[in-house]
């Protein structure tokens, strides 16, 4: 919240780093020990789904399977129950980047705006707007579940868009979209926020005196500065909207529009003995997630530290 | 071609239902072509002033005109002006071109090669044409004052604003930067409020300055009558490096007295005075080192510091308990711990009513070395 | 950078600029802000609010609410319901063990992290991984991790000789609630760590070297010096955990279903289930704002405390 953020600002380097003594030693194996606790759920995951079923019952989940017990096969049935094929547009990886991206994109946007237009104007409101949308980053959700199931029941956005290809069917995904926009829009705003109030003032003052009106200053300017923050928020804002079960639950009825948590959540009920399937299963669900994560790591961690959650 | 009348102007803000006067009641009438300096110490209202010139702020009273146009509701950008900001405030995502750029874009309907060409001439006059494709980011500090600058002068305004634009350059870079800015504002002479908190540069570069303490003007005029003549001791104080010396004197018969000397007045200036309690100021470059200590005005002091500087010294004295600063030649020896002999001469005094602190008396001088305000 | 101080900061602002009313700054800045209060105001403000209005009546299975009859049956109700007192103390236990715990463990390894490593963005990266990771994802790993006969954990016990400490962690409801809050300390840690670490940079290197002058040994130094100074990232961190903490409902969901029975229950998990799967619609909406009310008591001490701060 306090917008700390995590990237090395100044380390302490030097005066730590006195050659290999027995402490620096210890210090290491700490922290290699650290890193074994953090990845052995995912070791062992990723050894199992590579296992036949009689070889990960009878083997060490840690151990990667011998030549006779390793198989992709729990990868392959993994892939048919969440995607099938690749251009499959029904399959859940699908419907959820159907939901997820454009959530992301106007979520960020609509928050880029709201904070542009409560940072630094002198109506005393304006804190009150403000802490109304930082009140909205810590709401538990289920306080808005049942209303939201008869708010969506009552707008019916598949009536809207009858005789709409593509997206009639997909009315549900579209509610969740709606719904995803919404919710993300207070964190969006809290990022933008912390961001714009950094912005040098004299600098859009003499964009004001060379002529630009608010919203000129806002393309020509404001917009063009904001682009490593929207690179932060849409990072953790796609992860965010990707990896939730909750909403999806209520909103998205027909299993066909299932989205990739929700298809894993019934893969796994579906196929409770067989952990390989599940594993593989899993890693397939997460899998974009943890591509952006890997190649923007800087970002997602200055969005978890400006964000919490 | 403009002027730019400030016409009894008053600015408060609102602290938490408290109500703080950062500008009170200011009038200054600045000529066609004229380089005004507002000066005064930190806090004192030169930037609100400008600023509200500017039109980034209200203004709670009074009127701003612009050949005569009252300017007080628009909005910046209809105002015609352009302002140099101490941190030069660059589009940093805009390289030079386009930062000179951006005004013409946006408050004129200029065709593409007019604003170039506009803005070639610019960055020509202000010597960057070679740094146009760069960004602020690979500039110096220097360079990038001289975009700012050439940001402002490619608009072409009625009026220049600016906010102590030099004040984040070296020392060296700051002199050179006035002189030119001086050429500059003569050569395109457009009309110039200039903001500085720096006496030295108000002092070199304004045609006239207007001074101010405590959001109150305290006095609007050339530099050296604003040296010789201050209205009141707040001026004669701020103007001037060492500062003007100042004692605590009363009035009796026709002398000044105070705790360790007194000083004979001439009943010339005697009798425009109206009150006895008094400050006595006289200028360090005034005060004269004599050989014996025989006139009048002579007195015998103990030299308690010298601060060498090359070409002059500045010596700090004592009589009794009160202390002084004078500045002699840089050739003149003399020795902390010794007594020398000073005469404070009466043509080069300052009287100022201790009360109100205003001036009463103000030195002599060679009747052609002030002149009235253009 | 303003020499000339004062009061005049406070009134900067680059909407409404020139003008002397406040209300063309309004007008100015509202088609930014408004359509995103708008959404926000319907789907948070207003949904509360409808949702304390159905936890009045007494709706139930199909059909829709009547609101003629408003009355705070529903609640009366959940006091005498020993579920609902179970997933409370739930609910309070993960809030409050799940947060020190991985506070603690954040704290130590930013410390740790900060002794100027080499390879310290790797480090880091493999420590926040968890978080980027959809709680169906972790689920689905710790279910596997915590299986009883060939799962990760009592493997490793039994290699390390610790046969007696292998417990059929899910099924025994004795640990049931322990082994989610280890789960979600793993997955949370890494957030801990990276608040703390910035909260550590933003101290400066004089702090350190000061305590060291003072003949403070590294221990005493971090106690006495450097923890205090980290109370408002413990503050900030704290808060977010909790506020987690009382909406952990995924992670319990795909692990046990909507009934992770009454040792490992928790509102939130309740909630969805006495709505959405009892069709109790009234009775999920009544303990919905009791979980609204508790993390009301979370934060607006928090937003009040930033408000006095002028971090707002």
């Amino acid at each position: 919240m306090s917008g700390e953020e995590g990237s090395e600002k100044r380390s302490r380097g030097q005066r730590f780093r006195d050659g290999l003594t027995p402490k620096r030693v210890g210090l290491y194996a700490v922290l290699f020990g650290m890193i074994g606790f953090y990845l052995a759920p995912l070791e062992s995951g990723l050894m199992t789904s590579i296992k036949s079923t009689e070889a990960f019952a009878s083997t060490t989940p840690f151990a990667p399977p011998g030549p006779e017990g390793a198989t992709i096969e729990p990868w392959l049935l993994a892939w048919e129950s969440l995607q099938e094929s690749l251009f499959n547009l029904r399959g859940s990886l699908a419907n959820s980047l159907f939901f997820a991206l454009p959530a992301t994109l106007l979520s960020a946007t609509l928050g880029s705006l709201a904070a542009y237009g409560l940072t630094k104007v002198s109506w005393r409101g304006q804190i009150l707007v403000f802490a109304l949308l930082i009140a909205g980053v810590f709401i538990p959700y289920q306080a808005v579940l049942v209303p939201l199931r008869q708010f969506w029941s009552f707008i019916d956005i598949a009536s809207m868009l009858t005789g709409v290809p593509v997206l009639e069917p997909r009315a549900d995904l579209i509610e969740l979209s709606i719904t995803h926009t919404a919710y993300g829009i207070p964190i969006c705003t809290v990022l933008f926020r912390a961001y714009y109030q950094t912005l040098d003032n004299d600098m859009l003052e003499a964009a004001r005196i060379d002529g630009a009106s608010i919203t000129r200053i806002y393309r020509r300017i404001v917009l063009p500065l904001s682009v490593p923050m929207f690179a932060v928020t849409l990072i953790y804002q796609f992860t965010q909207i990707w990896n939730d079960l909750l909403f999806a639950l209520v909103i998205v009825q027909s299993s066909e529009f299932f989205v990739v948590t929700q298809e894993l959540n019934a893969l796994q009920g579906a196929l409770v003995q067989e952990y390989n399937i599940q594993m593989a299963g899993a890693f397939i669900a997460a899998l974009p997630t943890l591509v952006v994560y890997i190649v923007f790591g800087k970002q997602f961690a200055e969005g978890v530290a400006g964000g919490g959650t | 071609m403009a002027e730019l009348i400030l016409d009894r102007i008053t600015k408060y803000f609102d602290d938490d239902g408290e109500r703080i006067v950062a500008v009170d009641d200011a009038s200054i009438d600045i000529a066609d072509g004229e380089f005004l300096v507002l000066v005064g110490p930190s806090g004192c209202g030169k930037s609100t002033t400008l600023r509200m010139i500017a039109g980034l702020e209200t203004i709670s009273e009074g009127e701003i005109r612009l050949d005569d146009r009252v300017i007080n509701d628009q909005k910046p950008q209809q105002r015609d002006i352009a302002m140099v900001f101490q941190s030069y405030a660059l589009y940093p995502h805009m390289t030079v071109r386009e930062n000179m750029r951006f005004g013409l874009e946006e408050s004129t309907d200029l065709a593409d090669e007019e604003m170039n060409s506009r803005v070639e001439e610019s960055a020509t006059m202000m010597g960057i044409d070679d740094l146009l494709g760069r960004y602020p980011r690979e500039l110096s500090g220097g360079q990038q004052q001289r975009v700012a600058l050439g940001r402002a002068i490619v608009r072409d305004p009625a009026v220049f604003l600016m906010d102590e634009p030099l004040s984040n350059l070296d020392a060296k870079l700051r002199s050179s930067m006035r002189t030119e800015l001086q050429r500059i504002q003569d050569e395109l002479g457009v009309t110039t409020v200039y903001v500085t908190h720096d006496q030295t540069e108000a002092m070199t570069m304004g045609d006239r300055i207007a001074i101010l303490d405590d959001g109150r003007l305290q006095q609007v005029a050339t530099p050296l009558e604003c040296y010789h003549r201050p209205k009141n001791q707040f001026v004669a104080s701020f103007i001037g490096e060492p500062s003007m010396n100042f004692f605590d004197m009363r009035l009796e018969g026709g002398r000044l007295l105070n705790e360790d000397f007194d000083y004979s007045l001439s009943s010339r200036i005697a009798e425009t005075l109206d009150t006895e309690e008094l400050v006595l100021g006289i200028r360090p470059e005034d005060i004269e080192l004599v050989d014996g200590a025989e006139g009048d005005h002579d007195y015998a002091a103990e030299v308690l510091v010298v601060e060498p500087m090359g070409n002059e010294n500045s010596v700090h004295l004592r009589i009794g308990e009160t202390r002084f600063i004078a500045t002699v030649g840089g050739m003149r020896q003399i020795r902390e711990g010794e007594t020398a002999a000073v005469r404070l001469p009466e043509e080069a005094i300052h009287l100022f009513d201790r009360a109100s602190g205003e001036a009463l008396h103000n030195r002599r001088l060679e009747a052609q070395l002030v002149e009235p305000p253009v | 950078m303003r020499t000339d101080g004062g009061a005049e900061t406070e009134s900067r602002t680059w909407f409404g600029l020139g003008s002397r009313s406040v209300d063309d700054e309004l007008l100015e800045s509202l088609p930014f802000w408004l359509p995103a209060a708008l959404l926000v105001g319907l789907f948070v403000y207003g949904a509360i609010g409808w949702n304390f209005l159905i936890s009045l009546t007494d709706w139930s299975g199909l059909g829709q609410p009547d609101y003629s009859n408003l009355s705070f049956e529903m609640y009366r109700t959940m006091i005498g319901d020993a579920n609902f007192l179970a997933a409370t103390r739930n609910t309070f236990v993960l809030l409050i063990v799940f947060t020190g715990l991985a506070l603690v463990v954040g704290l130590v390894m930013a410390i740790l992290v900060d002794q100027g490593i080499r390879f310290e963005n790797t480090f880091r990266t493999i420590y926040l991984l968890p978080m980027s990771l959809s709680f169906v994802v972790t689920a689905i790993f710790w279910s596997w991790m915590y299986n009883t006969s060939s799962g990760g954990i009592n493997v490793t016990l039994q290699a390390l000789g610790l046969d007696f400490l292998a417990m059929n962690w899910l099924g025994d409801p004795r640990f049931r609630l322990a082994a989610i809050i280890f789960a979600l300390m793993w997955q949370f840690s890494g957030y801990c760590l990276i608040v703390y670490l910035a909260g550590l940079r933003s101290i400066p290197n004089e702090h350190y070297e000061a305590a060291k002058v003072d003949g403070a040994s590294t221990v005493r130094m971090y106690w006495r010096v450097i923890l205090p100074q980290l109370r408002a990232s413990t503050m900030s961190a704290a808060v977010v955990l909790m506020v987690f903490a009382l909406k952990a409902f995924d992670f319990i969901f795909v692990v046990f279903g909507t009934n992770p029975g009454r040792s490992a229950d928790i509102l939130a998990v309740m909630m969805y289930r006495q709505a959405f799967d009892a069709t109790n619609w009234a009775y999920g909406s009544a303990i919905a704002i009791v979980l609204f009310l508790m993390a009301l008591g979370v934060i607006a001490p928090y937003i009040y405390m930033q408000y006095t701060r002028g971090e707002l």
